[in-house]
């Protein structure tokens, strides 16, 4: 893990956000029926769209636009909201927060039950807990996250009432209570990471507890345990690491998709308010935000990666 | 107490007209008096963006605005004009000059005093185009205010209008200084200087905005609250969860498909008032195939309205007669409700030329959901009779700038208007500022201006009973059904109505019973 | 192309998820015929119905029959999938065979911006894709295809690359064989393999994430009988009719396992290392 290696990491991290950056505002300026109709709603008389419009900077030539935007956000100004009024900058990094708090929540409870899950599996192969996990595994993977999300709050919410359908209370205002209502999003969203990451586990396993290494280890007369511990499940976490930093990518998705079902203000649900209101400010900053994690966290991972691995040398 | 009597006139019209569905308020029961002091906490699903009264769009910026500012009238809960910055007003006997005398000591919250100048210069800023203010078009047709002194305007109208007084309690119709009227609008985008009975504290629209009592409101013995938050709750069933669990005291308005939840728990009082709220299916008239009455009245037959109430309004509403009033409004007239004849409609669109049926193309936009549902029935309904309809939906912005106005076949969505002759000469009259149909009726043109010109009670109700038939018989747009305002509050909540023009809360008269939470 | 059926159908994913597929495209096809009632009808007595009677897996809030509305809604969710991943598929392909073949500069520059693009996750793209064509099934198809087109690049290039370069191939190229021969008997067999399996399991996504941007409002639109617009419909009903959600949530849940299976199937039957 050379200066260099790091060095080349973030010029890369650039290069991407900047494409990106590029990618978010070209697609959603493109919109057809504007911001000043959604604005304006029923009393819009042609002169006043205009004058929105002259006010929203509509009019501009888009590379204009985008100029403005991208040195603004250099200076970490993010815009006017269209639908508040507010800057958008403050509102969604406290929405981040609460996303990151998500998140945070869901890959813990992935970590302490999806590993231990995925050894037992592969220790008992072949046998039913096995079956059975790979079942579930199954049909974790080939449910979307909004009907998971649903099922379980009729289950959990309705029929047997244990926790709160949807809704938000933070944290610092009360802490029982916002554990409550954060469980079932924290559920919906590990289940389906739960479910991935266990069967890659297991599938590690499987692969180093036969191979050759381990195999002299036995010989050479370690217990079980050590062998377990020292040596095969290093080797088996590194793909885990590279499926969680995958998975990343999908949880800022399925965040999208839990936030608006639990009514969670965060990010994702940000967005989805953005979009639905035509706040084209509000749009592009959640979407770079969104993009930008993802490329944060998979740097994240990557390091993590090679800080695992002696072995690996990156150029 | 006024209020009192009002209350009751109003249900008993309610009870009378729509049956036994209407939810007594509690400010019915006789009140010695209402406890001062405490902070109400009330849930609104959107945020509210504008404050600034004269650009307000949606209930809980109306809400705001009632909070934070008065106008010259405000609405009662059975539709007449109450007065609230003027005292008494007077017109000239052809209804084309209106006078208003104005409350003395009246103050702004940054304590300059309200004077008619200030009510001159508002309603000068209402009628500006370029201010874009839905007043414009909805406050009567008025061409001047001045201030003929500290506490006299006189407003000077185009043409003879009586409903004056009830069109100036219009959401849009409120008093702000003078100097920001003529040119710092933008200044109360986020600060409120008003004469409400609230004054602003703290404005978050995403999440909260609170309100503080004004001292120097113009009812010394109201308002009776220290305090009201309002709280957003996007989401409809953890707003429901919310007034439960007794997080907020009152839910300013409850989604039909949480109603049963909240009329069964305990400690919550679910309130229910039929209002003029309708959809309606806009048939353009100046285009053939809709150019034919025949076609239109065949439509109008196929429809099941008690079912169409059952579909769109889950029961919470009353079925239409194809006229945009309803029990609720002042001047209904009850007509024989129209039933399915798909026989009858088959012999219509086969005079109509169209032995063999007809294809059409149904716009139905996505804000509300109950359009898609009423334009899905609508198309089941229909089919029997020949119609064959496409459902199509569209987003809104697109729909507005596309189809509304313009289109031939389209569901439009409505509020409850405060008079009869707003609501027909919004729509339906052939210069209405939002001509849906295009149907440009001459007769009925004139039944409603003639209705609007005079004071004369009996007159009007004629007169706006044969403009109804008219709609009924013509049928420019088929209105099926019409729906009930939901709302719940806490059992402790006292003194509020549910008002059916939908836009009109009047915390100003709720208190705190007993068993109402401490709040911080 | 006959034995790779029989290897597909010895594995027990291969067997299972072919006919789930069979029967998937049977509802596709015979759909509307084999509905018990017309899934338009509009019942006004049955609304809300739960399952039993004449309503086998119940009714909706306008009393039209779940299971008609169900087996007629794969006609909306399938053919969209397959018809997104296969565009999807097919320009990754041409992308990657391209920096492939382009080596070098062009290569590794055309890699990074497709690692950029990959940068934003695939649902959210989607949605500002849709925000931007506008809401509806078609322009949802477009955007789940410009989604994976990335994804497909990356995997054709790799296993191109991959392939150019085995031995089989060089000594192809040693025996003296013609390039045309070289590219069909050695390389496209061995190219084609992974990209169908790699394929196959993207259908699956493309079901869930079109079930997705239907339920978000932003792919099929209502009154269509989409799997993912009916489970968005019925949210509000949760508490009175629970059943309206668990039918197209198992409808979608089993289409993407059949798909999943198959693809786990096909990658053992048509494993490169047992061709050699």
């Amino acid at each position: 893990m050379s200066p260099r290696w790091f060095a080349r990491r973030c010029l890369l991290i650039g290069y991407t956000l900047l494409i990106v950056s590029l990618l978010v505002f070209a697609i959603t300026q493109a919109l057809p029926a504007d911001a000043a109709v959604m604005l304006l709603g029923e009393n819009a008389t042609p002169d006043a769209l205009a004058a929105v419009r002259v006010k929203l900077g509509l009019n501009d030539p888009v590379w204009q636009q985008y100029w403005h935007w991208l040195s603004a956000l250099l200076h970490g100004e993010f815009g006017i909201s269209m639908r508040t009024g507010q800057p958008v900058g403050p509102a969604m990094l406290l929405a981040l927060s609460r996303s990151l708090l998500l998140a945070a929540c869901s890959l813990a409870l992935m970590l302490a039950l999806a590993v231990p899950l995925g050894i037992v599996a592969a220790l008992r192969r072949g046998g039913p807990a096995d079956i059975g996990a790979s079942i579930v595994s199954y049909l974790g993977v080939s449910l979307p996250e909004f009907v998971t999300a649903t099922l379980l709050l009729i289950l959990l919410a309705d029929r047997l009432q244990w926790l709160p359908a949807t809704g938000y209370v933070p944290l610092s205002e009360n802490f029982t209570d916002g554990l409550r209502h954060l469980a079932l999003p924290v559920l919906t969203v590990s289940l389906i990471l739960i479910a991935h990451v266990s069967r890659m586990v297991r599938s590690e396993m499987v692969d180093v507890l036969h191979s050759d290494y381990v195999r002299a280890a036995r010989l050479k007369g370690l217990s079980g345990a050590a062998v377990l511990f020292r040596h095969a499940l290093r080797n088996a976490l590194m793909p885990v690491i590279t499926i969680v930093a995958l998975d990343v990518g999908y949880l800022l998705g399925g965040i999208i998709v839990v936030e608006e079902i639990f009514a969670l203000p965060g990010i994702g649900r940000q967005l989805i308010v953005a979009i639905e209101t035509r706040d084209l400010p509000a749009i592009q900053a959640s979407a770079l935000i969104m993009a930008a994690t993802y490329a944060v966290a998979n740097f994240l991972a990557d390091v993590a990666y090679a800080f695992l691995d002696r072995r690996i040398r990156y150029e | 107490m006024t209020t009192q009597v009002l209350y009751r006139r109003h249900v008993l019209a309610g009870v009378a007209a729509a049956g036994a569905l209407v939810a007594l308020p509690r400010g019915i029961r006789a009140q010695a008096t209402p406890t001062h002091g405490g902070v109400l906490r009330i849930s609104v699903d959107q945020a509210a963006s504008v404050i600034n009264p004269l650009l307000t769009r949606v209930n809980p910026e109306y809400l705001l605005a009632e909070l934070l500012y008065s106008g010259l009238t405000r609405l009662a809960p059975d539709m007449t004009a109450e007065p609230d910055l003027a005292e008494t007003w007077t017109s000239s006997p052809d209804l084309t000059e209106w006078t208003f005398r104005l409350r003395p000591n009246v103050v702004f919250h940054d304590g300059s005093p309200c004077t008619a100048k200030d009510v001159a210069a508002s309603f000068t800023a209402m009628l500006e185009p370029k201010t874009a203010s839905a007043a414009r078009t909805n406050i009567g047709p008025i061409t001047s205010v001045e201030a003929r002194d500290d506490r006299t305007a006189v407003f000077k109208l185009s043409s003879p209008y009586a409903d004056i007084p009830v069109a100036l309690a219009y959401t849009n119709a409120k008093i702000i200084p003078a100097a920001i009227a003529q040119g710092g609008l933008d200044k109360l985008s986020r600060a409120a200087i008003g004469t409400g009975p609230f004054k602003l504290v703290s404005y978050e629209p995403d999440r909260q905005i609170v309100v503080a009592r004004n001292d120097a409101y113009y009812d010394r013995a109201r308002p009776y609250l220290d305090r009201v938050e309002v709280v957003v709750y996007p989401d409809a069933t953890a707003e429901a969860s919310a007034l439960i669990a007794g997080d907020t005291d009152l839910m300013a308005s409850a989604q039909a498909t949480e109603f049963p939840r909240l009329s069964s728990a305990s400690s919550v009082k679910a309130l229910r008032v039929p209002s003029g709220q309708f959809l309606n299916v806009n048939m353009g008239c100046d285009q053939k195939p809709f150019s034919d009455v025949r076609v239109r009245q065949a439509l109008a037959l196929t429809v099941d309205r008690e079912a169409m109430v059952g579909f769109v309004a889950q029961g919470y509403g009353t079925p239409g007669n194809d006229t945009p009033l309803n029990p609720a409004y002042h001047f209904y007239k009850a007509l024989p409700l129209k039933k399915p004849d798909i026989a009858a409609a088959k012999k219509l669109l086969a005079e109509a030329g169209y032995p063999n049926g007809l294809d059409v193309t149904l716009i139905a936009s996505d804000k509300p959901s109950t359009r898609t549902q009423l334009g899905v029935a609508m198309r089941e309904m229909a089919k029997p009779a020949g119609f064959r309809i496409e459902v199509q939906t569209m987003p809104h912005a697109t729909y507005l700038e596309q189809v509304w106005k313009k289109g031939p076949f389209y569901v439009g969505f409505y509020n409850m208007q405060a008079t009869a002759d707003a609501i027909f000469s919004l729509l339906y009259t052939s210069n209405a500022a939002w001509n849906e149909t295009r149907w440009n009726n001459a007769a009925f043109d004139k039944l409603v201006n003639d209705a609007r010109s005079t004071a004369d009670e009996a007159k009007r109700r004629e007169l706006y009973a044969q403009a109804q038939s008219a709609m009924n018989e013509q049928v420019p747009s088929v209105i099926p059904a019409f729906f009930d305002l939901l709302a719940a509050q806490r059992s402790y909540v006292q003194g509020y109505a549910l008002h059916p023009r939908g836009a009109v809360f009047r915390l100003d008269f709720v208190s705190l019973g007993p068993g109402a939470p401490r709040r911080g | 192309m006959s034995d790779v059926l029989r290897r597909l159908l010895r594995t027990p994913q291969g067997a299972l998820g072919l006919a789930i597929l069979a029967i998937l495209v049977a509802v596709c096809l015979l759909g509307p015929l084999v509905a018990p009632v017309d899934p338009e009808k509009i019942d006004f007595l049955g609304r809300f119905n739960p399952p039993g009677g004449k309503f086998w897996l119940g009714a909706d809030q306008l009393g039209r029959d779940m299971l008609s509305r169900i087996l007629v809604g794969a006609r909306t969710t399938l053919p969209i999938a397959l018809a997104a991943t296969l565009l999807g598929t097919l320009s990754g392909a041409v992308i990657g065979t391209v920096s492939a073949y382009l080596g070098g500069r062009w290569d590794e520059a055309i890699m990074r911006t497709i690692d950029a693009v990959m940068a934003v996750p695939g649902l959210l793209l989607a949605l500002l894709i849709v925000n931007t064509l506008g809401k509806g099934s078609l322009n949802a198809m477009l955007a789940i295809a410009v989604a994976f087109a990335p994804g497909m690049a990356r995997v054709t290039r790799s296993v191109a690359l991959t392939v150019r370069q085995q031995d089989y191939v060089s000594a192809a190229i040693a025996r003296g064989e013609g390039s045309g021969w070289i590219v069909f008997r050695e390389m496209l067999p061995n190219v084609i393999a992974p990209v169908v399996i790699e394929t196959t399991i993207r259908v699956a996504f493309a079901v869930m994430l079109f079930a997705t941007l239907s339920f978000l409002g932003l792919g099929a639109q209502p009154p269509a009988p989409e799997w993912g617009l009916m489970i968005s419909e019925a949210r509000g009903y949760l508490h009175q009719a629970p059943w309206l959600i668990v039918g197209p949530g198992i409808a979608i849940a089993l289409t993407a396992i059949g798909f999943n299976l198959l693809g786990d199937g096909l990658r053992d039957a048509l494993n490169p290392r047992d061709e050699r």
